[in-house]
């Protein structure tokens, strides 16, 4: 009896797992099938596959409309933005964490208040303060404002990895000789490294892929990120959509060979603080 | 040449009524191996933390060769300590562990070489210094911990409880290594402990605390000897100091300590101190160790046979220890006898009692009755 239950419900399992699989990994392989394909082709069998691949795609995306230049900005914005958040966001997450002061709970509180607000809500206020301050269109505008709607969320993650480092090694440091600074940099943060790691390569995913801010905050073509530079593929009348696909398939590739990269470290840097 | 002063040393800690470190002072001479012993909560972690510059004083000073160093941050104290967790540092191997606090300090690399390897090899992990602390065994972390206090040269070490994550085994010879270096390096050492073996065997002098108070400072020998009170008594030895319920009665000019249903005769010197007794109750103390299945011969003229019956035989190989039921009462005793005794469980046997090595408390105080702290 027990060994008929187990089979169903692994079959069940692995029914639910199927379908998972299915409605997150279908529209990406559909896209990158698109993005191999000519828009008058898809337009002729949606869901067919590439019989055959016009692999140019790539290049005339690339060459022919920005992309090198909005890839450019993506990058700089993102790195910009991810070192400047995890750094501060260890910082204070060490800093939460290590020294207890008076009001340290109302300053925690009011850090982690900010990933309760959506952005739509913010942006209206944000639009106007950089503009007054002159930080609108802007790539240096666009890193400040990535690092801020950005550091709550970091600063949650690592505090709970960064509170099961043992204290100990602090004293030790400091008997070592070693000041609060030095400590931080010597001690938490290589220790925190796989937190940290895996803060900074979830801030890049979800900035990489950041449409609102960008959209509102840059007007100058110069400075569009990838993101923009897709929806600007998109004309006034009418779509192609066979180099929206290949655009977007660009657009992806970094952040896919990265998690391909790195998804262990991912996952043992997310769960390393939950299961010591 | 390093000596600590603890004078008057409090320890309070926000959010707890009760105070950590009530009013202890303690002088840990040049060279010294204090050892620090007392049950969990007692405050002897923090008096060393608070040594080690890692907890602020909340009143009272701390003298190193005379200069008050309260003030004074941990960083700057040239105090080295070795933590109950060893406190390695994971993502460095041991090399980098040893020379940490060398390259804070602006050692020249040939000194901090000079150092680390010499440390090593005094501890044996010369082939270990490219492992990471995950791939050594908690006696070569141990190792290392040490190696780590050592090549900073400091005036003091302090170490907090480094012995209670090892095995039975690795402990024995960590102990004994601990020891031996201690002797070689000759620095003033302060360690704190839970475990009586360790005070025994490692410390010139041991100071027990209790409730945050320094209870009894001496000689281990001379404290075990000699406790100052109840606690003390039974906090020294294992199997614990069997502890009795006596009376004293004077008469005929002599003293007299009625117990486990026997009399016993008291030594008139103790006269003067037992009269504020006499007729009233008093703590018997009696070691394990000073009751005998069959007495020396030297001790034969000052021996008491009581009855008891037994309730449990533990043969421990070198030993054994009888549990005994003493008759009117329902007092239970433990002795220490040889490991060719025959007795069984439910046997009524006597056993001897040194009267000499007998101890008496005051009931109200649980304090030492001074004649009998001996």
């Amino acid at each position: 009896m027990r060994n008929a239950v187990i089979p169903v419900k692994k079959t069940l399992l692995l029914l639910l797992v199927v379908v998972c699989s299915i409605a997150t990994g279908g529209p990406f392989l559909w896209v990158a099938a698109l993005s191999l394909r000519t828009t008058p082709e898809i337009l002729d069998h949606p869901y067919s596959f590439p019989l055959h691949p016009h692999f140019d795609k790539f290049v005339r995306a690339w060459t022919h409309s920005n992309y090198g230049l909005y890839f450019w900005n993506s990058t700089l914005v993102v790195v910009a933005a991810v070192v400047i958040v995890t750094l501060l966001g260890a910082m204070a997450a060490h800093g939460l964490v290590r020294y207890p002061f008076r009001g340290n709970r109302a300053v925690r509180f009011l850090i982690l208040s900010g990933m309760m607000l959506p952005p739509q809500m913010l942006i209206l206020s944000l639009f106007q303060i950089m503009f007054n301050v002159g930080l609108y269109n802007t790539l240096g505008g666009l890193v400040l404002v990535y690092v801020a709607t950005q550091l709550p969320m970091t600063i949650y993650i690592l505090e709970s990895f960064f509170a099961h480092i043992p204290q100990d090694l602090f004293d030790a440091a400091k008997l070592d000789g070693y000041a609060d600074f030095e400590i931080f940099w010597r001690i938490a943060l290589p220790i925190g490294m796989p937190a940290v790691f895996t803060t900074g390569l979830l801030n890049f995913i979800m900035l990489w892929n950041e449409f609102l801010y960008a959209v509102v905050l840059l007007t100058d073509n110069s400075k569009r990120t990838l993101p923009l530079g897709i929806m600007f593929f998109m004309g006034g009348h009418q779509i192609d959509v066979g180099m929206v696909a290949t655009g977007l398939m660009i657009a992806i590739l970094p952040v896919l060979l990265l998690y391909a990269c790195f998804s262990e470290t991912m996952i043992k840097g997310m769960t390393a603080g939950a299961v010591r | 040449m390093a000596v600590v002063k603890v004078d008057r040393l409090y320890k309070e800690y926000k959010g707890h009524a009760d105070l950590a470190v009530k009013d202890v002072s303690f002088t840990v001479a040049d060279g010294e191996f204090m050892v620090l012993l007392g049950p969990s909560g007692c405050g002897k972690t923090s008096i060393l933390r608070m040594i080690a510059g890692l907890e602020p004083i909340t009143s009272g000073d701390l003298l190193l060769n005379g200069k008050r160093i309260n003030d004074v941050p941990a960083k700057d104290r040239d105090i080295a300590m070795v933590f109950q967790s060893y406190a390695l540092y994971p993502h460095m191997d041991v090399y980098s562990n040893l020379a940490f606090g060398l390259r804070r300090r602006g050692f020249p690399q040939a000194e901090i070489d000079r150092r680390v390897m010499a440390a090593a090899a005094k501890l044996a992990m010369v082939p270990y210094l490219k492992r990471k602390p995950m791939a050594l065994s908690g006696g070569q972390r141990q190792r290392v911990a040490l190696g780590r206090a050592i090549v900073r040269e400091p005036q003091v070490f302090l170490f907090d409880e480094p012995l209670s994550n090892l095995d039975a085994a690795a402990r024995f010879t960590t102990r004994n290594e601990l020891i031996k270096q201690q002797k070689e390096l000759g620095t003033t050492t302060i360690y704190v402990t839970h475990d009586q073996v360790e005070a025994m065997t490692m410390g010139h002098r041991i100071c027990i605390l209790n409730h945050g108070q320094l209870v009894q400072i001496g000689h281990p020998l001379e404290v075990y000897k000699s406790p100052a009170d109840t606690f003390v008594a039974r906090f020294l030895g294992n199997p614990q100091m069997n502890m009795l319920k006596g009376t004293v009665a004077l008469h005929d000019g002599g003293a007299f300590l009625h117990v486990g249903g026997s009399s016993i005769d008291l030594p008139a010197q103790a006269l003067p101190e037992l009269r504020k007794y006499a007729g009233s109750a008093v703590i018997v103390g009696v070691r394990p160790e000073d009751l005998y299945e069959h007495e020396p011969a030297a001790l034969r003229e000052r021996v008491v046979r009581i009855p008891a019956r037994v309730i449990a035989v533990e043969p421990l190989g070198a030993e054994t220890l009888l549990m005994l039921a003493l008759p009117d009462s329902k007092e239970e005793i433990v002795a220490r006898v040889g490991r060719q005794t025959r007795v069984r469980s439910g046997d009524t046997t006597t056993v001897a009692l040194d009267t000499a090595a007998l101890h008496l408390f005051d009931p109200a105080t649980n304090v030492a009755i001074p004649y009998f702290r001996r």
